[in-house]
């Protein structure tokens, strides 16, 4: 009965202070790292504002204009350029085309092939001399 | 235990011997223990002693070993060094004694620190200065091997050779490698818009202490203190209109061959400064590179002799206090002779005027009869209520005090009536057209941004109904009078020309003038106040010699409200809509004989 006393005390001591060795080094370890952190941050602040100041002296707005007088064809605005959304006429929704179907190709017959329009041209419903749908 | 030593061999006590852990061999004779008397008692003092002792240790260790588990377990101590939960500090207290950052009303940073390094020396422990004032000047330019070689021979332990170097710089002078060169981390004020607000936030000597600008007059807030984290200071300028109206100030000013040029946008409604250029500028990054002259700001410190944009206080005053009305004028034949001085038209129409005619052909006999009229006591009380005989208050150290006359007499109202012998700050001039055509209603301007719901410190200087005529007045300048150069189609630009000639040790110089344009747009609900003056514009060809107001300053205000009114936001109209044509209705009743047509 003693023997297991002493030999559960010793072993409850060498586990209760190697628990809080543990803990030391752990607590410790992380102190470190807050500090590690807290630099990081400090450094990253420091970069940020630098890349900040940076953009700002990259933005000035005289650059700026000479860029966009290089690269840009604007002009000043003019007073009839500017409106507002209530001041735009609505615009009511296209209606329905109806679609009329064209005739359909006659399969024994050799058509002439289409004719290239201009951009924006229409293509009309029209029948050549030869019957042939343009 | 010395007890035990007198007894012989024999004699001696006996102790019963037991195997280790209690086992009891049987071969071995048992034995008992025989004492008796004094060494009896000996022995059993000797045995308290140690159990009392025991006892003592092991408590001892208990409560060790107690302590041990529950610090295994729990982890804290007793309490006392818990951290408060709530604790005011933010946890990370980032660049703590860093400068503040000074931003725009967007946000824009106008100053900021970055850390830089810079170079010291040791002398001592530099081996040859020859070869390292040689190799240095490679990389540092701007130093002379001599002034080098002097600074190394000084008898310091510590010598800076040049402070706040770029990154650069500090990689190639690492690159060299020579001995006895060492950096140091350094905060350095950096100005990223350069000379674009230089004059408003000022600028810093080179331990970062404000001496001029927002950088002195918030000093405290922005370098903090043990107890106080630095702050930033969010100014009223919004850089956008600033660029615009130093670009704008710049051309004209190099056009017009001007000595100088102040401008400035004030925000009507909430006295707020949106733009604030006096031309020439300096860089806050380099100070020490520009002449005194270039530190001056005109706009804030300058005070001048405005001339004839004060026909406008003189022409509110009198209408006000109802000496006059819109439809009433004043002979304007002959020049006013009165105490040995003249007082004539510079573009004389030499007939009878009325009160809308004497503004818009800006006849100063007219504005000195009107002022007179009102006299001297009312002109010098209504004066002081817009603020033009005291200092303004305004958060830069930079402000001028206005010179006033020595009396205020009759011959001083009637000068002081077109702008003459009261000298103002463009300032001070702004805020009078802004209380004017604002309701009548003066507010103290600031260069820090104001917000929505902030308290406006103001006082009512003229009625609502005279301040909706002075607009009317403002604008048909612009239409119809001299001001018509600086006509911005949409916005209905109204304002006031005013030129006057430069006093120099006690006379007026003839070839010197101050050309000014003070204005407000859109005039039918004036949000803006603009200001342009430029000291001594000379003429051109394209403006046929001239070189009064309404020809050098007035055009800046036209292109400046273009540029500047869609960035605030302000709507075009339509100017000849009947509701503005009725807004801007102002009877001009002319007596002038006109031709007859048959």
């Amino acid at each position: 009965m003693k023997l297991n006393l002493t030999a559960l005390s010793v072993v409850l001591i060498a586990g209760v202070s190697y628990g809080l060795y543990q803990l030391s080094y752990e607590v410790q370890q992380l102190e470190k790292d807050l500090a590690r952190l807290d630099q990081g941050i400090v450094d990253n602040k420091e970069n940020i504002r630098i890349l900040k100041a940076e953009w700002t002296y990259q933005n000035r707005p005289d650059v700026l204009q000479a860029m966009a007088s290089k690269y840009l064809p604007l002009l000043l605005i003019a007073p009839y350029q500017v409106a507002s959304l209530d001041a735009l006429p609505s615009v009511s929704a296209p209606e329905p085309t109806e679609n009329v179907p064209l005739p359909r190709l006659n399969p024994r017959r050799h058509y002439a092939p289409p004719v290239d329009i201009p951009k924006g041209g229409i293509r009309l419903a029209t029948f050549a001399s030869r019957g042939t749908p343009q | 235990m010395s007890g035990l030593a007198w007894f012989s061999k024999s004699q001696r006590p006996r102790i019963n011997l037991t195997t280790p852990f209690g086992l009891r061999s049987p071969d071995l004779p048992r034995h008992a223990l025989r004492l008796d008397g004094s060494a009896k008692e000996t022995l059993e003092q000797g045995r308290n002693r140690l159990v009392i002792a025991g006892v003592v240790f092991a408590f001892c260790f208990v409560i060790l070993a107690g302590r041990l588990i529950g610090l295994a377990i729990s982890g804290i101590g007793t309490g006392d060094d818990t951290i408060a939960e709530t604790s005011d500090t933010p946890p990370v207290v980032a660049g703590t004694g860093v400068r503040a950052e000074i931003r725009d009303r967007n946000g824009v940073i106008l100053a900021t620190t970055l850390n830089t390094a810079s170079l010291f020396a040791v002398p001592k422990k530099v081996i040859d200065p020859k070869e390292l004032a040689a190799k240095l000047t490679t990389v540092l330019g701007d130093l002379s091997e001599a002034t080098i070689l002097s600074k190394l021979a000084s008898a310091r332990n510590f010598i800076w050779l040049k402070r706040n170097l770029t990154p650069i710089q500090q990689y190639k002078i690492n690159a060299l490698g020579i001995p006895g060169l060492y950096f140091r981390q350094e905060e350095k004020r950096f100005y990223p818009m350069g000379s674009l607000v230089s004059h408003l936030v000022g600028f810093t000597d080179i331990d970062n202490n404000g001496i001029a600008g927002i950088e002195k007059s918030f000093d405290a807030q922005l370098s903090g203190s043990d107890d106080v984290a630095p702050r930033d200071v969010t100014l009223s300028v919004d850089v956008r209109i600033q660029h615009a109206l130093r670009d704008e100030l710049a051309r004209h000013m190099s056009m017009f061959s001007a000595i100088g040029a102040a401008g400035m946008v004030l925000d009507v409604k909430t006295g707020e400064i949106l733009g604030m250029v006096s031309l020439p500028d300096f860089d806050p990054n380099r100070p020490g590179d520009f002449s005194p002259d270039s530190k001056f700001n005109r706009v804030t410190l300058g005070v001048y002799e405005m001339g004839s944009t004060f026909k406008t206080f003189t022409a509110a005053m009198a209408l006000d206090d109802g000496t006059v009305s819109l439809n009433g004028g004043y002979d304007a034949t002959k020049p006013i002779h009165v105490a040995g001085f003249r007082i004539h038209d510079d573009h004389p129409k030499k007939r009878w005027l009325s009160v809308p005619e004497i503004y818009m052909y800006s006849s100063n006999i007219g504005a000195a009869k009107m002022a007179d009229d009102v006299g001297p006591k009312m002109h010098r009380a209504f004066l002081a209520k817009l603020g033009m005989l005291d200092k303004p208050g305004l958060e830069i150290p930079e402000v001028g005090a206005p010179i006033l006359p020595p009396r205020w007499n009759s011959l001083e109202t009637m000068t002081i009536s077109f702008g003459h012998g009261l000298s103002v700050s463009p300032l001070q001039l702004s805020a009078g057209i802004a209380a004017i055509v604002d309701g009548g209603i003066y507010i103290n301007p600031t260069v820090i941004r104001r917000d929505k719901d902030s308290v406006l410190v103001e006082h009512r200087v003229i009625s609502t109904k005279t301040s909706d005529t002075m607009r009317r007045l403002m604008r048909l300048v612009v239409e119809k009078g001299t001001g018509g150069k600086a006509e911005a189609a949409g916005y209905l630009v109204g304002g006031k020309t005013g030129t006057a000639e430069k006093a120099e040790g006690g006379r007026y110089k003839r070839n010197a003038l101050i050309a000014s344009f003070v204005s407000a747009f859109p005039m039918n609900k004036p949000r803006y106040v603009v200001l342009a003056l430029l000291d001594e514009p000379k003429g051109t060809p394209e403006t046929h010699g001239f070189r009064s107001a309404g020809w050098t300053a007035a055009p800046i205000v036209s292109r400046l409200v273009e540029r500047i009114a869609p960035i605030l936001g302000v709507e075009p109209v339509d100017e000849d809509s009947d509701a503005i044509k009725r807004a801007m209705f102002v009877p001009i009743n002319s007596r002038e004989k006109k031709l007859a047509t048959f």
